[in-house]
């Protein structure tokens, strides 16, 4: 019982990253409707800023939110500068842009740091708490915890605030809230911009975890897509609870299903998608879309 | 890309008119045959394992448009096949069967396991394919380095069969070339065929707008479950072709990364056409060789921005290329006559 508790904490954390990283997979595609392939790219750079900034003696807080502002306005560039030319052409091109861009800052990434592991500090201590006769770390509790906190105030953002109100007129339609005198353009930055912090709030707390390397968050990123699918692409809570559920899952089956263990398991997520894909072609909690012919 | 591919009848400047003359295109195609016949004989060895290896994935980038450029769907998992096609060929090689049976079942086994995954994952709609797609070749590295009786696991396996027969008096590269372009040219010629044909609009209105091609009597799953059969099948022979020229394959041959760079290639290239799959082939095979002798450090990076700048000047590819040049020659020369003019316009 104190091995299936534990599992289940150390998968809602692990979950927790691909849920951040899926909802700003979510932003980006509710913002500019495509499916942004360097959002764990992007991640890691602003992981590697942060270690950077560190590096120069900053306290790690500092350091973490340095980063997460430096992600926002390189978001909004990206957006402004390469992505916003592929909004309205071909979709096929749109995906290849971001696998370019990809490519492009794994390999930055890669010229000035090197494929070396390194080490990252973490947020929090390495301590383990006793509950119900499980050993649970704290850092696992704490990545829960920021993660959650984040999403209550993204979903204070969107709902509460003007700029939210904003953000929701441009994603549902772009040509009406213009007309309503609502800055697209600026809107969709910001889009960009936000999810790129959230992105980079995913890089700084996996990072002590995986080490950073150019590559740390491919596979995290195969799973955060697994989750948006699974959640549906409409649904940011829909998506959290798909990632969290990607987590256990996986964590449980590694264990307790011999034959999955631990170099299958990332299977888990891909069987889990496509039976509810089956049933639910809209994903567990996404809205079905009906089209006007 | 589909308007001009569907209604490019008109002729719509002097050199498409001059390209469409009946000797100057059996002209072409015989100076491409015979090119393709002397060519191996006369280039150096690495210039050879090159160019079949641009075969190779050229093939496979055929195959992923066929399913994505035509008929619209997005898969992320064409690596997969062109995997599975390779492991037939080591597995059935090595076991000592026919390499005629060989060849059939390694088109055979990835159209039909395309086909059972296609079955049901057309049933969902365009980013669901892609998901299910993109857990092929994840979940394929790992079965690969499980059964690793048959899959020879992370060592990988080989299969030595491409070796010049004796009494052709070939080196082995010239051989391997051959058999390239012999096998490859073939299904070029064939898929060419198919998407000029019946077959060809039927994908081009499901990917258009599925609600009409339904109301017109062509069954949207269906053709998608095709399409996703033959880019398998394709894949399949492009597998074959690969233990050709490569002879071992093993698990990182289906990493993901290859199948991102697969359809990064494909959109260079052209999605929805023929000469854009030989483009994409090239780009797959050439970029990293040629960022690699720039500078080893720089290969990803400069991949990348190469990638972008192209996309950005070309978004629809390389194929796009003499319209883009077309239109820049227009802008310089604006005094030409009135007659002229408007029907260059209208493209």
């Amino acid at each position: 019982m104190s091995t299936f508790l534990q599992l289940m904490i150390d998968g809602l954390s692990t979950g927790s990253i691909y849920a951040a990283l899926a909802l700003s997979i979510v932003l980006v595609h509710q913002a500019t409707g495509l499916i942004n392939f360097a959002q764990g790219g992007m991640a890691v750079l602003s992981a590697y800023i942060a270690w950077v900034i560190y590096g120069l003696g900053a306290p790690l807080i500092v350091a973490i939110l340095a980063a997460v502002i430096v992600s926002f306005f390189l978001g909004a560039l990206i957006e402004r500068y390469l992505v916003r030319r592929f909004e309205r052409g071909d979709p096929d091109t749109a995906v290849v842009v971001t696998i370019g861009l990809l490519t492009l800052i794994t390999g930055i990434c890669a010229w000035f740091w090197t494929y070396n592991n390194q080490l990252f500090p973490s947020l929090f201590p390495l301590d383990t708490v006793q509950i119900a006769g499980a050993v649970i770390s704290v850092r696992s509790l704490g990545t829960i915890v920021v993660i959650v906190a984040i999403m209550v105030l993204l979903q204070a953002l969107f709902v509460g605030t003007k700029l939210g109100l904003a953000l929701r007129a441009v994603a549902i339609d772009p040509s009406s809230a213009a007309l309503s005198g609502v800055p697209v353009g600026r809107n969709l930055m910001i889009g960009w911009g936000l999810a790129a912090s959230l992105g980079a709030i995913a890089g700084v707390l996996v990072a002590p975890q995986l080490t950073l390397t150019p590559g740390m968050m491919d596979s995290a990123l195969v799973y955060a897509l697994a989750a948006v699918i699974l959640g549906g692409l409409t649904s940011p809570i829909g998506v959290v609870v798909a990632a969290w559920l990607i987590g256990i899952l996986e964590n449980l089956a590694a264990v307790y299903v011999p034959f999955i263990g631990h170099d299958l398991k990332i299977a888990v997520p891909f069987v889990l998608v496509f039976v509810v894909l089956l049933v639910r072609p809209q994903g567990l909690f996404g809205r079905k879309s009906v089209v006007r012919v | 890309m589909t308007a001009t591919n569907s209604f490019s009848t008109a002729p719509a400047s002097p050199w498409r008119a001059r390209l469409e003359r009946p000797w100057v295109r059996w002209g072409l195609v015989a100076l491409v045959v015979v090119l393709a016949i002397v060519v191996p004989l006369l280039l150096p060895e690495f210039a050879n394992q090159t160019l079949a290896r641009i075969g190779v994935f050229s093939v496979a980038v055929l195959g992923l448009n066929v399913v994505m450029g035509y008929a619209g769907q997005i898969s992320l998992g064409q690596i997969f096949f062109v995997g599975l096609g390779a492991y037939v060929t080591a597995y059935g090689y090595n076991a000592g069967w026919n390499i005629v049976i060989v060849f059939v079942l390694a088109c055979l086994i990835p159209a039909v396991v395309g086909m059972v995954v296609a079955l049901a994952a057309a049933r969902l709609g365009g980013l669901a394919i892609a998901m299910v797609t993109i857990a092929l070749p994840i979940i394929g590295v790992p079965l690969a380095k499980r059964f690793s009786e048959v899959t020879g696991g992370s060592q990988g396996t080989s299969a030595r069969f491409s070796a010049a027969p004796e009494w052709s008096g070939l080196y082995d590269d010239q051989w391997q070339l051959y058999l390239v372009i012999l096998i490859g040219g073939a299904t070029f010629m064939l898929t060419r065929n198919l998407v000029r044909g019946k077959y060809g609009r039927a994908f081009a209105i499901v990917k258009g707008n599925e609600s009409v091609a339904a109301s017109m009597g062509v069954s949207p799953y269906r053709y998608k479950v095709l399409a996703f059969t033959i880019a398998s099948l394709i894949g399949g022979v492009s597998g074959f072709l690969y233990m050709v020229v490569i002879q071992y394959t093993s698990p990182e041959t289906l990493n993901f990364g290859h199948s991102i760079e697969l359809l990064a290639s494909m959109v260079i290239g052209g999605a929805g056409s023929i000469i854009g799959s030989l483009i994409g082939g090239a780009w797959y095979v050439l970029v990293p060789q040629v960022t690699n002798i720039i500078d080893p450090n720089l290969t990803t990076v400069l991949q990348g921005a190469i990638l972008l700048i192209v996309l950005f000047f070309l978004p629809n590819g390389f194929v796009s290329l003499p319209r883009l040049l077309r239109r820049i020659g227009r802008r310089d020369a604006p005094q030409r006559s009135a007659a002229e003019v408007p029907q260059h316009i209208e493209e």
